[in-house]
């Protein structure tokens, strides 16, 4: 059955929890609450996530991926390099000396942490994105979004849930 | 792999010059002036400019402190008030003092500056970029950088002069630091002849322009690890030693009679020039 | 005094940072103007160095270092403020931080270009920069990583480019603003491209935290690294009055000091500029400096700690260089320092000055300067009063080209800033949404307790 989409504005967030609360309490066939809808919002809102449920986010192991392999991979190739100095002694030192490769070893701990964050942060919130099929740029000034595949049938449903509580705005992806 | 070579060299990397290391071998050059023979004639620092292709600046870039002279005699008074200050006159011929533990080495960014397995402080001007940290760690200030690009665009060494220049010498442009070499390429000819002949470098066999110009013999150079070598006599009678940055003939209670001193010895850099203190008319 | 009003519309802020890319005071013209003008005379300055010779700087032989590295070490200082504030502030959900972190993030990324720039400026052949760079090659030469200046190379790449994503990063959700309403153009087609198709939605807002929140746990220390490993770069040294152990905090203390100073001058010319009246209010400048005020006093007892600790440590040779300073040819330089670091702050005790902007603009610019000498006074002192005797009897001046490259970098700061403030939204639309949020849930919340009082 072929899936369609419906986008939803509503001006505030307590509207837009009401709608998501009651999709989540309504069993819909041909709609799941949990991948087939998503809420987007103009500011970072910690309600979101909060009426949401709990989503884990995976970016924190990338930076501590990142973050080690940097610091590992900074003081083997800086002492493996040192250690074919033996033409580029410096006198008073050793060859592959500890406090210079640890400041290093620092610097590049940071930076890989860094750089696999934003990859993470890429993979993770899957960007860059193709823009989804139905796009408000009220959504950047102040509304909050909720955007629902469904099936076929179920898109009357959900639109009569949208209507009731008030939607500024509703956009339907017209039929195929 | 520079990792493998790295875990099955660890000992050898990480082991310390010159403190807890074995002595250079066969050569570690060394130097020895004394100052009561040193008359300040400037002869060193004129063959030092023959020898190695410095470009004499002129007079305007002088006075900006541009000068290249790598060997300089300094001139100090006594300031004792006596009548005619002219009599504590003293002479310092000063040069790169070839640090065993180099400070100028360590701030290098790009490793142009090393110590060599003959125990000197070599200086490479192809990878030179000019940063001139070494210069501002340098305590004795003996390093100096071409400020201009002195053989082509200052033009120093008009053509009928260019066949008195040393060909063994490279000249350098600018951007680039020098300083004295102990007279690298005298060494580098002795040492590769000697090697011909299956021996060391003999005393006597290399001499430095400095040394060989002086009128006084007041610079002894020569092979440190050598016993019969001149400088070697000198350190051992003055008791300096090499890899000590407290000689021990000064920490007895009774001052040491001796003349040997080697300068700012406390910031354990450990140079390879011993200075003979000059004998005071004050002290006799 | 709040400081941000509560009932400002949301689809005003997009308006009213939305038209700050078009449509700036003219002041904005006559400014690039000017700084177009003053990195046009540096570029002649290099070019006439670069086929010269370094002596053109007027430096000479034990006096190695001048002018170049003074204004490095600035321009890496002023840096510092940027993200390590907007870091720290973001940590601390410091709401304040939201209308002004854009632009001092800017701050830090252009600042520390013009330092690198100063870097190629001061070597001696610029021909053979690459060097310095740790890249594979037949020949197994590699930099000498025991130099703190490869430190500073390196700790200043790390630190620039975290620096920039940390700002692009924090820019997505506004550059997705300014694509949806820019007309459009090549500037839509930038933004659709650098939005990478943010649409604000759930999954995107939830990694967008912690990347965010990541990002600036590792900037703190990171940006407290640069300025030690600059500090190194003299610390590490033997010379008398750079040998001193006290020198990295110190440098970071003066970082953050010439960086939030250098903050409130910008604040002042954006507000007038871009006519961000309504968001760079004077309640978050009197904050800012507040937090200059301290910072000013930090620095000034780090120098007292500084002088005293040489003083009593009989080092003489430190103790030499230090005399030198206060007496010596640098005296009305070294007392300059002294009176626009530690006096002229003292300004800032006086509430009534905390928000008057004329005041508060020449003093930032005296703070700078201050801080400007104070660098000067690191470098060059110690050159003309080192351990050897042979370096004391002489001066050095730097001659014009120094000064033009100087007052160049000023410029070209200045070129990528005001380039940048137009091109990209100035002023971080999103958090000051969050930001009028915030304060509206928190009047609800306060409406609702005293209505329960009742």
């Amino acid at each position: 059955m072929s899936k369609r989409h419906l986008l939803a504005l509503y001006g505030n967030f307590e509207e837009a929890e009401a709608v998501v609360q009651e999709l989540r309490n309504a069993t819909i066939k041909g709609f799941d609450v949990n991948d087939d809808m998503i809420v987007k919002s103009p500011i970072e809102h910690p309600e979101v996530e909060r009426f949401l449920g709990d989503k884990p986010v995976y970016v924190q192991w990338f930076t501590l991926v990142g973050a080690l392999l940097g610091g590992i991979l900074g003081f083997s190739l800086i002492s493996g390099a040192q250690a074919n100095f033996y033409m580029q002694l410096k006198g008073g030192k050793p060859i592959v000396p500890f406090p210079p490769n640890f400041v290093l070893t620092y610097e590049m701990f940071i930076l890989g942490g860094v750089f696999i964050t934003i990859l993470g942060f890429l993979i993770c919130a899957g960007l860059p994105a193709k823009r989804s099929p139905l796009y408000s740029t009220k959504v950047s000034v102040d509304n909050i979004a909720i955007l629902v595949e469904a099936d076929e049938s179920a898109i009357s449903e959900l639109k009569a849930i949208f209507t009731k509580h008030k939607a500024l705005e509703i956009q339907e992806e017209a039929g195929k | 792999m520079s990792v493998s070579n790295l875990l099955e060299n660890w000992a050898q990397v990480r082991h310390e010059h010159p403190n807890n290391d074995k002595p250079h071998d066969p050569y570690k050059w060394a130097m020895a002036i004394d100052l009561d023979a040193c008359t300040g004639c400037n002869a060193c620092s004129i063959a030092c400019y023959a020898e190695n292709n410095i470009p004499v600046v002129g007079k305007e870039r002088f006075q900006h402190g541009q000068q290249m002279h790598w060997m300089r005699v300094e001139r100090y008074w006594d300031e004792d008030g006596r009548e005619f200050p002219d009599q504590g006159f003293q002479f310092l011929p000063m040069m790169c003092q070839q640090c065993e533990a180099a400070p100028c080495e360590t701030v290098c960014p790009v490793a142009a500056t090393n110590h060599t397995a003959d125990g000197l402080n070599s200086q490479i001007y192809n990878r030179c970029i000019g940063s001139r940290y070494c210069s501002a760690n340098c305590p004795f200030k003996v390093r100096y950088f071409n400020w201009y690009d002195y053989p082509t665009d200052e033009m120093v060494w008009p053509a009928e002069m260019q066949q008195q220049m040393n060909p063994d010498v490279s000249v350098r442009s600018k951007g680039v630091m020098e300083k004295c070499t102990f007279c690298v390429q005298r060494l580098s000819a002795a040492k590769v002849k000697a090697k011909g002949e299956g021996r060391i470098v003999a005393e006597g066999e290399v001499q430095t322009a400095c040394q060989q110009a002086c009128p006084t013999s007041a610079i002894s150079f020569g092979n440190l690890v050598n016993p019969d070598s001149r400088v070697h006599k000198q350190w051992a009678a003055q008791q300096v030693e090499l890899d000590k940055d407290k000689q021990a003939k000064n920490e007895e209670e009774e001052a040491s009679e001796l003349r040997g001193y080697r300068i700012l010895e406390e910031l354990r850099a450990y140079p390879s020039v011993m200075y003979l203190e000059r004998v005071r008319e004050s002290a006799v | 005094m709040k400081d941000i009003r509560e009932d400002i519309a949301w689809a005003k802020i997009n308006q009213d940072v939305m038209k700050s890319l078009e449509n700036p005071r003219k002041l904005y013209w006559v400014i690039l103007f000017l700084a177009l003008a003053a990195f046009g005379f540096g570029v002649g300055c290099e070019i006439y160095q670069y086929r010269t010779g370094m002596g053109v700087e007027n430096v000479n032989n034990p006096q190695v270092w001048g002018l170049y590295i003074a204004t490095f070490i600035f321009w890496i200082g002023m840096s510092h403020s940027g993200t390590l504030l907007s870091a720290i502030l973001h940590l601390m959900h410091a709401d304040w931080r939201k209308p002004i972190y854009r632009f001092a993030e800017a701050m830090t990324t252009f600042s520390l270009m013009t330092a690198g720039l100063f870097v190629m400026v001061h070597i001696g052949r610029l021909w053979q920069f690459y060097y310095s760079l740790p890249y594979p090659n037949d020949r197994g030469i590699w930099p000498n990583f025991q130099s703190p200046l490869l430190w500073d190379a390196m700790a200043i790449f790390t630190y620039l480019s975290s620096s920039v994503l940390f700002l692009f990063v924090g820019m997505i959700p506004d550059l997705a603003i300014a694509r949806d309403n820019m007309q459009p153009g090549w500037r839509q087609k930038l933004y659709t491209l650098l939005a990478l198709g943010w649409e604000g939605t759930d999954r995107q807002w939830r990694n967008f935290r912690v990347t965010y929140l990541t990002i600036a746990c590792f900037l703190i220390p990171l940006a407290v690294s640069v300025h030690s490993i600059v500090a190194s770069d003299f610390a590490m040294s033997q010379q008398p009055g750079w040998h001193v152990t006290s020198f990295p905090p110190y440098f970071v203390a003066g970082a953050l000091y010439s960086g939030c100073a250098a903050i409130i001058t910008l604040f002042i010319i954006l507000r007038y500029v871009f006519r961000f009246e309504t968001y760079m209010t004077l309640p978050i400048l009197k904050k800012i400096v507040r937090l200059t005020f301290a910072i000013a006093m930090v620095w000034t007892y780090l120098n007292a700690v500084e002088f005293a600790a040489v003083w009593y440590s009989h080092d003489e040779a430190s103790k030499a260089v230090l005399i030198q300073k206060m007496t010596g040819t640098y005296a009305p330089f070294w007392w300059g320092m002294i009176f626009c670091g530690s006096v002229v702050p003292l300004v800032f005790a006086f509430k009534r000055f905390q928000t008057n902007i004329p005041v508060l603009f020449a003093v930032s610019l005296l703070l700078n300067l201050g801080m400007w000498l104070e660098r000067w006074m690191i470098v060059a002192p110690t050159f003309s009063h080192g351990y050897y005797p042979w370096t004391w009897d002489h001066e050095q001046w730097p001659s014009l080209v120094a000064w033009g490259m100087v007052f160049a970098s000023f410029g070209w700061f200045t070129l990528l800033f005001m380039i940048f403030c137009k091109v990209f939204p100035s002023v971080s639309m999103y958090e000051v949404k969050e930001m009028v949020y915030h304060r509206t849930l928190h009047l609800k919340k306060s409406e609702n307790a005293e209505q329960g009082a009742h």
